[in-house]
């Protein structure tokens, strides 16, 4: 069985194109994947960020030329063939199991350690699951991305510290405060980024808002739009007396916040800490502000330094889930390559069990034995058979994960004549226990 | 068997000490968790050593220094799990079990042939003034881990540095010097007056001029500054964190180390 992943992703192809290969459903292809010969499972993996198709197959270069066709035909549409080859990339075997491990693990993922990736790589493979074109193999493979995945976010720190500029000012915010329930946020101007932060901010509970602008009607918009209540620019002193997180992202010139403004708000304030994020450009606070002895002041270059910090750790901590990673793939491969022990240890039980069943009757008819006594001498003949099969079966799996257990594989099947046809007949086998030398066959007769 | 405690309860200081740092270090919130499990654990042998003090004869006296070092660790380790069931302070563990562990060791080490107190005096006083002003300086010792830590936590922020380790918010920290400084100071006043009325019973005056009432008295009257400061005028969280740290280093002089140096 060999394992092939063909896909598209934030590394090889712009949004535009992986905009139009987008699977909203992944079912229909699915089913029409599994109707192929080549094709034994199949899962498709389809987010904003990536579209890739992994199969098993029995055919290494049908499944390939099959899943490209696939591509081109069922999810690239109108797109030409020349452009589409261009972005795509294709992993087999070892490499294909190490890219989904790393995927699920957010290795790959456009913001490396970001949470939302599992449980899209889980809802694929469900999906897959559902639709019935997933099977044993792959159903392994992802159990396995998923434990792996786990193993990352508990063993290393890469998805500890945020990343984003929003989440950093909440980060930074839960440093100071202890909840957010009892505070009060206010919004001077407006902006994508302190609206994200603001948002970030609400899910740790803060509730009380106050939006200020120039423009009351914008004022109003935000307010509406967060639950808060809209001032004009001439509130601002009165609001900061109050305010215990002050996010601003303001136009002009000169600054709105002053230090003797934040001082005065301070002084009413009786020393309650104060955390500014000022996210304007030009700056909407003077810098020194931070020097009043109750403000934590940060500018959107301090927020981005902390960003990068985290970032750079996260990169560190990459490398640690690139080792984890690993483990897990040679675990999967292992068990993958074990498989291939699995029709001789097959063939090696029922042969066993021909014989000892043959034995056991031919017995049975030179002596005479009641219910009890017959059931007696088969349980103890199926255990015999059981314990001398017990440790080489064992082996022959453990070898099975290495590249040189073949030649046990092979070994077992000469020494236990498993290839040869007419010991498979009753009565023919060479090595009857009849005709033993050393009589090992015998027992039943002895008896 | 009240020394054999003794010396388990410092074991698992020592212990909760150890997996703390380590929680810090390794910034697992399990491990500090963990830390002030052992730190619960410790604090309730320690509870079964005095329990055991009681049950000797003669029961040692409180006042001894071992005795009352003891009992402020064991007090400000209870003060502090009580405010880990209000506030999130397991960081906070990384500096109370290190002190508790070295007080119970001395303690553990100093109890079998502990020298009697240099005061007289028979009846409740001697021991009410050691519960009373060992509780208000357990308190106050609280307080002024809190406070180190804050200072340390808001020098990081105001200079931006990275987050090293998983520390209180500051909030929390601050809370945590309100609260000390509110059950602390009427605790440690009160310690005072019956350490007063316990040197008039014995010596018939109010003022024995000994170095360590005299320490004593600074130190309230300093506390007392720092009190009013706090919570009567609009004193910054910081400026109240380092007069917290202040604080208490003077008070644990006048206490305990000119105790220690005579």
């Amino acid at each position: 069985m060999r394992i092939v992943l063909l896909g598209m992703s934030h590394r090889s192809a712009p949004l535009e194109l992986r905009e139009r290969l987008a699977v909203d459903d992944p079912a229909p292809p699915l089913q029409k994947l599994a109707r192929c010969e080549e094709i034994d499972e199949a899962v498709l993996f389809s987010t904003c960020n990536r579209v890739e198709l992994v199969a098993v197959t029995r055919s290494l270069e049908a499944a390939r030329l099959r899943l490209r066709a696939f591509f081109a035909r069922e999810l690239a549409g109108e797109l030409e063939a020349d452009e589409l080859e261009e972005h795509l990339y294709e992993h087999v075997d070892g490499d294909a199991m190490r890219h989904v491990l790393r995927v699920a693990s957010s290795l790959d993922s456009m913001v490396v350690g970001e949470p939302q990736i599992l449980g899209q790589t889980k809802e694929a493979y469900q999906r897959a699951a559902e639709c019935g074109s997933s099977g044993p193999l792959l159903g392994r493979l992802f159990q396995n991305a998923f434990a792996t995945a786990k193993r990352v976010r508990s063993e290393t720190r890469i998805a500890e510290r945020p990343i984003s500029v929003a989440r950093v000012a909440v980060e930074l915010a839960r440093q100071i405060f202890e909840d957010f329930s009892d505070k009060q946020a206010l919004l001077i101007g407006a902006g994508e980024m302190i609206e994200l932060a603001l948002e970030a901010l609400r899910g740790h509970g803060l509730e009380a808002i106050r939006v200020v602008n120039r423009t009351p009607e914008r004022a109003a918009e935000l307010a509406s739009r967060f639950g808060a209540t809209a001032h004009g620019l001439d509130e601002l002193p009165a609001l900061l007396r109050s305010a215990d997180v002050v996010l601003t992202s303001i136009g002009g010139d000169r600054p709105v916040l002053t230090a003797e403004r934040v001082g005065e708000a301070l002084r009413a304030r009786r020393g309650r800490p104060m955390f500014v994020i000022d996210i304007g450009v030009p700056r909407n606070v003077e810098p020194e502000v931070n020097g009043l002895d109750s403000v934590y002041l940060y500018d959107i270059d301090d927020l981005a330094s902390v960003a990068q910090e985290n970032q750079e750790l996260r990169r560190r901590e990459a490398a640690r889930a690139e080792a984890i990673v690993e483990e897990e793939r040679q675990r999967f491969d292992g068990w993958l390559t074990a498989l291939r022990a699995v029709p001789t240890i097959k063939h090696l039980r029922e042969r066993a069990e021909q014989i000892r069943l043959r034995e056991f009757e031919q017995s049975l008819r030179r002596i005479d034995l009641d219910e009890r006594q017959r059931e007696g001498v088969e349980a103890l003949t199926r255990a015999i058979v059981n314990k001398l099969l017990h440790a080489p079966t064992s082996r022959l799996r453990q070898e099975a994960e290495r590249e040189e257990g073949m030649a046990y594989l092979e070994a077992a099947r000469v020494l236990f004549a498993l290839d040869d046809e007419a010991s498979d007949r009753p009565g023919e086998e060479p090595d009857s226990g009849d005709q033993s030398p050393d009589g090992d066959g015998e027992g039943p007769e002895r008896g | 068997m009240a020394v054999q405690l003794h010396q388990w309860t410092a074991a698992l200081y020592l212990v909760a000490c150890l997996v703390a740092w380590l929680g810090l270090g390794l910034r697992a919130r399990w491990l500090e968790r963990a830390a002030v499990g052992v730190l619960a654990a410790g604090a309730l042998v320690h509870l079964a050593a005095f329990s055991q003090l009681h049950n000797l004869n003669p029961p040692p006296p409180l006042t001894d220094l071992p005795a009352a070092v003891s009992f402020m660790a064991c007090a400000g380790v209870f003060f502090f799990l009580a405010l880990m069931l209000w506030l999130r302070l397991a960081g906070l563990a990384a500096l109370v079990a290190p002190l508790a562990f070295l007080s119970t060791f001395f303690a553990a080490t100093q109890l079998p042939d502990a020298p009697v107190a240099s005061f007289g005096g028979s009846g409740s006083l001697p021991h009410l003034h050691v519960l009373l002003a060992g509780t208000g300086l357990a308190f106050l010792g609280v307080s002024g881990l809190a406070g180190s830590l804050f200072l340390l936590e808001h020098h990081r922020l105001k200079t931006k540095q990275p987050v090293r380790l998983p520390l209180p918010s500051l909030e929390a920290l601050d809370r945590v010097n309100r609260v000390s400084l509110l059950a602390g100071f009427p605790l440690l006043t009160l310690g005072v007056v019956t350490g007063m009325m316990w040197v008039e019973n014995v010596q018939g005056s109010l003022w024995s001029g000994t170095q360590h009432q005299t320490f004593s008295a600074i130190a309230w009257a300093v506390y007392a500054v720092l009190v009013t400061l706090r919570f009567g005028s609009s004193q910054g969280a910081r400026q109240a964190a380092a007069s917290a740290v202040g604080g208490f280093a003077l008070l644990f002089f006048a206490v305990i180390g000119v105790e220690m140096l005579a």
